[in-house]
């Protein structure tokens, strides 16, 4: 049992930067996602036809195609076409562009949710268009849009030691665990620390989206 | 651009066995995910079960099981246990694997990388399955037991028959998941799909022609695509059939992406 102890005494600035790393990348991404995501969830409910079809092209091309393939192809395929690309450009870019697929899917899903309805009803009253958005639609829809993005999260995170495991190989908790074990071949112990900070990681977002689910609930 | 549609750079695909080893390489995904998904359901379901069952603690340690893999990242725990697994296991695997079974899988890594990978998928079918047996009305149960039913006849009879269908949809999906998933299994250096698209990336292998990765690699994502988005556009059918049907949604896996976009599909 002491051994764990020792290795995490050991190694902490190894974790910790890793785990600071792992943290970056995964809010870098996440901005990327939602901006890219939101995008194209708004091209597919837009009323043009070409529109709704580039939108869908996007989130089938990146939601069918493994995240690792995306890493592989954007940091060693790229810079031979041109494409000067470094390793934080090419993992932020890659895991944020394929969240960004799952996350148009869920704003649209969430938005379509609250139903025609509700807008007609709204603006019938008086209100403004904003007023009717603020007041009417978007709360509702976030309260089935936060549980989506939330999964989502957890997803990156999950999503983002592949980065670090992949070509890319940025110094992540992933890598910096695999470093250390090269080090000391201490596995158990190594690879038990890394999964403590990806399970703090995890169940911080865990606990986060439970008390914004709450905060949306609806109160009778 | 140029570069990217320039004939010279897709001469690979058709010189010599270029293509052919390709999917020579992504076949083998296909078997690892194909055997994953058989025994990720057997375990799956005895995990449902145990999930399920009135005994608090076994109820409650098969939950916390199931949240720990949940909350991992996958190819943190492939790299762990291919490390992990003691090599008396391995050369058992490599040893006493049936002579037919395909010949990449025979390779003794191959043993850490499919536990891992059914260990994590059993974890999230059990999930699912619990989900699909918690949608059915209290009723049937109560039915089922006001008949004199005990409580592996509901089970069998009445309860699993219709639980298990609900949750096809969602397991079709899952496999989109698993598919990609096995991409991860190269951490471990097995052959696959990726490590004969760095064979053939390093010298252009049959027949000496340039092979760049951004095509070489392309061409892998088509691959996947072809397959994913047959199986995403089947999983969304099943669904929409199966709401139907039941009139009833089934509670998604969090913290799964492509759990997430199936629940999307289906709203227009």
């Amino acid at each position: 049992m002491s051994e764990f102890w020792e290795v995490l005494q050991e190694h902490l600035p190894e974790f910790s930067s890793g785990l600071w790393v792992t943290i970056r990348l995964v809010v870098a991404s996440f901005l990327i996602a939602m901006t890219v995501g939101t995008l194209v969830a708004a091209m597919r409910i837009a009323p043009l036809r070409w529109l709704n079809w580039l939108g869908g092209i996007y989130v089938e091309a990146f939601r069918n195609v493994p995240l690792l393939v995306l890493l592989i192809i954007a940091f060693s395929g790229l810079p031979r076409a041109g494409v000067p690309i470094d390793q934080w450009q090419a993992g932020i870019a890659c895991l944020g562009l394929y969240t960004a697929a799952y996350i148009a899917e869920a704003l649209r899903s969430g938005v379509f949710a609250v139903g025609k309805g509700q807008i007609e009803a709204a603006l019938s009253l008086g209100l403004t268009y904003p007023r009717t958005m603020r007041k009417i639609i978007l709360p509702q829809a976030a309260r089935t849009v936060i549980p989506a993005l939330g999964s989502l999260v957890l997803a990156m995170i999950k999503n983002s030691a592949i980065v670090g495991g992949s070509i890319v190989a940025l110094s992540d908790l992933l890598n910096q665990a695999r470093e250390v074990n090269s080090d000391t071949g201490q596995y158990n112990e190594v690879f038990f620390w890394a999964a403590v900070g990806f399970l703090l990681l995890t169940l911080t977002v865990t606990l986060l989206i439970r008390y914004l689910e709450r905060r949306f609930e609806i109160r009778r | 651009m140029e570069y990217l549609v320039t004939p010279d750079n897709w001469e690979w695909l058709i010189t010599g066995k270029n293509f052919k080893f390709l999917l020579e390489g992504f076949l083998i995904n296909l078997e690892i995910a194909a055997i994953g998904i058989v025994f990720s359901l057997i375990f799956g379901l005895l995990l449902a079960l145990m999930r399920i069952s009135r005994l608090r603690p076994l109820s409650i340690a098969v939950g916390l099981w199931v949240d720990l893999w949940r909350n991992i990242p996958l190819i943190l725990m492939i790299l762990y246990i291919g490390l992990a697994v003691p090599s008396s296991w391995r050369e058992t695997w490599a040893d006493n694997i049936p002579g037919w079974f395909p010949e990449a899988l025979q390779d003794e890594l191959v043993l850490g990388a499919l536990l891992a990978l059914i260990l994590y998928n059993s974890a999230v079918l059990c999930e699912i399955m619990r989900s699909g047996i918690l949608s059915l009305d209290r009723g049937q149960r109560e039915a089922a037991a006001s008949l004199g039913l005990t409580y592996r006849q509901q089970m069998r009879f009445v309860i699993l028959p219709q639980g298990l269908r609900r949750m096809v949809p969602a397991t079709v999906s899952q496999v989109i998941t698993l598919n990609k998933d096995t991409t991860l299994v190269t951490i471990l250096g097995i052959n696959e799909v990726i490590s004969h698209a760095n064979s053939i990336t390093g010298s252009g292998f049959f027949g000496a022609v340039s092979a760049p990765p951004l095509q070489v690699y392309l061409m892998v994502g088509v691959l996947f695509f072809v397959v994913n988005f047959a199986l995403s556009r089947l999983s969304r059918r099943l669904e929409i059939r199966e709401r139907k049907r039941t009139g009833t949604t089934l509670e998604r896996v969090k913290g799964l992406e492509d759990q997430v976009a199936a629940e999307a599909d289906v709203v227009r």
